[in-house]
């Protein structure tokens, strides 16, 4: 702490952060392998990129507040049992991305995640909520112009509008690579949903990323895909078509899956 | 069989010798047991839900590829695909729990403890 507070006076002297480290960084430093101690830093630093590091007795987090707010009188006998074992089994710290907000939405976390690119996370954060905001506004347009008898057929929650429109370009059955003497056919083959959800937002983000004008700014591009997917209308949904399409051509080959 | 390990060694070095004319073994490899277990092939499956595939497929080319015209047909295939999953999941889950072990999972049991290499 000390030379924290006195980092001022002691910039001008030469003074460097790695002074101040001391015992992390021991002089000694050096790997552990399988050889011996090897003096010196570690040559290579492998770390594991994705998978998660906890036991799998490790229970994940309830984040909906409403679930702690049940009293414990009104719950049934599964999901006291439940309850019992978050008693004793240990719980998975909640992410960054997780909160337990109302306005937070997994589904919009991530598809920001999804958009964001080189880690600019802010960036994809404002065009997101500048999508939201523009669908809201055309909607609130075709409202207003709208006959009495049509008011209520049109939808004004944004968030409403991107569920819909991503669940309308799920695919419901995708196709893979199967080699089969020396030659690769397409076979169609159902798909997890995770793999559904993926692809939909995969295609809603090239789409709009590639098949725009230049002057076209992307949360413009995405506010008119999903209003038109959100109608069954649009390139997206052509595309969800057209893998259908070549699901059903191929179905001769569905044979050829063992799973 | 214990008693007799001496014996064995003893055959195998006579059998491999060349002092009695041509050695009846010319092993390539060493004759001692490896550290592993051949992967065995597993018979290879059958693919799951082809008659829903189909029957969505008809209601498909009936009726141009609109999800909600074949809205059941659809949701009969989503369920096929769930059942089928869950089957696969149990069946990988209870081949580790029976008696008999995986090669896998006896490669990976010999890796950890593997065979003496001399009799100390």
């Amino acid at each position: 702490m000390a030379g924290v507070l006195n980092v001022s006076f002691k910039m001008a002297a030469g003074w460097s952060w790695r002074s101040q480290l001391g015992p992390v960084i021991r002089a000694g430093g050096g790997c552990l392998n399988r050889r011996g101690w090897i003096p010196g830093p570690p040559l290579i630093w492998v770390m594991p990129v994705r998978g998660s590091r906890y036991n799998p007795h490790y229970l994940e987090p309830e984040l909906n507040k409403e679930w702690h707010r049940i009293l414990v009188t009104e719950l049934g006998p599964e999901e006291s049992a439940a309850l019992e074992l978050r008693a004793v089994r240990p719980i998975k710290a909640a992410t960054i991305n997780q909160s337990s907000s109302v306005f937070s939405d997994p589904l919009t976390s991530k598809f920001i995640n999804m958009m964001m690119q080189r880690g600019q996370k802010l960036l994809s954060r404002s065009i997101m909520s500048k999508t939201f905001e523009t669908i809201k506004r055309k909607q609130i347009e075709s409202y207003h112009k709208a006959p009495e008898s049509d008011k209520d057929t049109i939808e004004c929650n944004p968030h409403k509008i991107f569920h819909q429109a991503l669940e309308n370009c799920m695919p419901v059955i995708g196709l893979t690579n199967i080699q089969r003497g020396g030659k690769s056919y397409q076979v169609p083959t159902p798909l997890t949903d995770n793999r559904r959800r993926f692809l939909a937002m995969k295609w809603f983000i090239t789409e709009c990323s590639e098949n725009r004008h230049r002057r076209t700014h992307m949360y413009e591009k995405l506010s008119q895909e999903l209003l038109a997917a959100f109608n069954n209308e649009g390139n997206v949904i052509k595309r969800k078509r057209d893998l259908h399409k070549m699901a059903e051509a191929n179905r001769a080959y569905a044979h050829y899956r063992w799973w | 069989m214990a008693m007799s390990g001496g014996g064995v060694q003893a055959r195998v070095a006579w059998l491999v010798s060349r002092q009695h004319g041509r050695p009846v073994l010319r092993p390539n490899k060493a004759l001692a047991l490896a550290d592993r277990v051949a992967n065995k092939k597993s018979r290879l499956g059958e693919a799951t839900c082809i008659t829903e595939m189909s029957v969505m497929m008809a209601c498909w080319k009936q009726n141009e590829f609109s999800e909600r015209a074949c809205a059941q047909e659809i949701q009969s295939f989503y369920t096929c695909t769930a059942k089928a999953e869950a089957e696969r999941k149990a069946r990988s889950d209870s081949v580790g729990q029976t008696s008999t072990l995986t090669p896998k999972q006896a490669t990976k049991l010999l890796q950890r403890y593997p065979n003496k290499r001399q009799v100390t």
